[in-house]
């Protein structure tokens, strides 16, 4: 079972509103940007612009083949914060096959849709479109 | 805040700071972002959500009377309590809330000026407790609907008679450039444009960048000066589904005293998708 498959039963085996506290606690696990990023987020590169709220996302494949997320979302915006999370902890050092296997669809495989509601899904699914179209980049 | 028409419907964050453990007030948290009050509230604030709350699930609808008396009974309200509303981008959702709340004629209701972001930009509190009140026994009394709310026949009857339509939407939405607001593609129209003779004043001109509104002086040049209303007009606003219209409802309103202005909640992603509806663009 991939990580991701294994996030995508938790949510799966949690009902309503237990689905939106794994989500928060994805949010508040996020890892912090690494310093060496923070200049470039302050001059406003790598943003995702389809996202309302600042996302920030650098998608790096190592000379390992190694898929690497690092990402900034603020606390004020904590669905998108939680998404990103997921995607950090499923992909983050895993391959470039993985990441593209991850379905397009993955907000309605989490559960989230009835939660979130279509007006609110707004940019999530581009953050996904963002990180396979950059391992598709530098592969 | 004393320039404004109805300014003891505004209240600062210190206001919400001294009374929100007031047993006769309740304070209402709404926010876009589902998640956002589990990450820290206001001491004592009550989470309302826009859409799992307030709107029917199958139907597009609000909820129904009963769902209305059954969400306010849970969440220990009563009638006589004053609610204070409160969230995030500039209280959008909070203006929504309010205005829900009005539709089913809660008579005391307050906004904080400013909403979460003034509050957080004033370092005051938060916290993840989550106070749960008494449940109440709530009863609609009058519905506020045809005082507040228009419908799709409406708005074609106030084409007809050329009374004044304010579209709070952006420039781009409104020319018909756009097919969806920046960053919402999922609220999407067949078309794009605006409804006939409809005026445009975004939402967002009326409010300030530390999320508090603008001086009356300020609302009015913009609302009278620029866009030709008059405090005697009968206005109905309307966006995209009704929740940036909530805030200019509640600035036309409240701060500048209009006596008939509609929210015309359906807004543009019913008119720009129904069959033969007029539309303008430019």
């Amino acid at each position: 079972m991939s990580k991701l498959d294994g996030i995508i039963a938790e949510f799966q085996e949690a009902q309503g509103e237990e689905r939106l506290e794994i989500l928060l606690e994805f949010a508040e696990s996020l890892p912090p940007l690494p310093e060496e990023y923070i200049p470039q987020k302050e001059a406003g590169l790598n943003r995702i612009h389809e996202c309302q709220s600042p996302v920030f996302m650098w998608i790096i494949v190592s000379s390992e083949k190694k898929v690497k997320i690092y990402a900034d979302v603020p606390m004020e915006a904590p669905t998108v914060r939680g998404f990103v999370s997921i995607l950090v902890e499923a992909f983050h050092e895993s391959s470039q096959e993985e990441v593209l296997a991850c379905p397009n669809d993955l907000i309605h495989k989490l559960g989230l849709v009835s939660l979130l509601g279509m007006m609110r899904l707004s940019g999530l699914t581009s953050i996904i479109r963002r990180l396979k179209q950059s391992v598709i980049e530098k592969s | 805040m004393s320039e404004y028409i109805h300014p003891e419907v505004l209240v600062d964050t210190q206001w919400v700071a001294d009374h929100s453990g007031d047993e006769n007030v309740r304070v209402v948290e709404s926010n876009e972002d589902i998640l956002l009050y589990s990450t820290g509230h206001v001491a004592n604030a009550i989470k309302i959500d826009w859409q799992n709350d307030l709107q029917d699930s199958v139907l597009r609808d609000y909820v129904g009377k009963e769902n209305f008396e059954k969400l306010l009974s849970r969440k220990g309200i009563s009638p006589e309590h004053t609610v204070v509303f409160y969230g995030d981008k500039s209280n959008w959702w909070a203006c929504y809330a309010f205005w829900a709340f009005k539709l089913f004629g809660h008579k005391n209701c307050l906004l904080m000026n400013g909403g979460r972001q003034k509050w957080l930009a004033q370092g005051r509190p938060l916290t993840k407790d989550v106070r749960e009140f008494p449940s109440t026994d709530y009863k609609v009394g009058e519905m506020n609907e045809e005082k507040i709310r228009a419908f799709r026949d409406d708005v074609f009857r106030h084409i007809d008679a050329k009374k004044p339509l304010i579209d709070v939407r952006s420039t781009g939405e409104y020319t018909g450039e756009l097919l969806h607001m920046p960053d919402y593609p999922q609220e999407g129209a067949l078309r794009g444009g605006h409804i006939p003779g409809a005026k445009s004043v975004p939402w967002s001109q009326a409010a300030r960048e530390d999320g508090t509104f603008k001086s009356w002086a300020d609302l009015k040049e913009l609302y009278e000066g620029n866009a030709g209303l008059s405090s005697s007009d009968d206005v109905v606003a309307y966006c995209r589904i009704g929740e940036r219209s909530s805030h200019t409802w509640f600035v036309l309103t409240y701060l500048l005293g209009y006596e008939s202005v509609r929210n015309y909640d359906g807004s543009w992603t019913e008119w720009g998708n129904l069959v033969r509806a007029p539309i303008e663009k430019s």
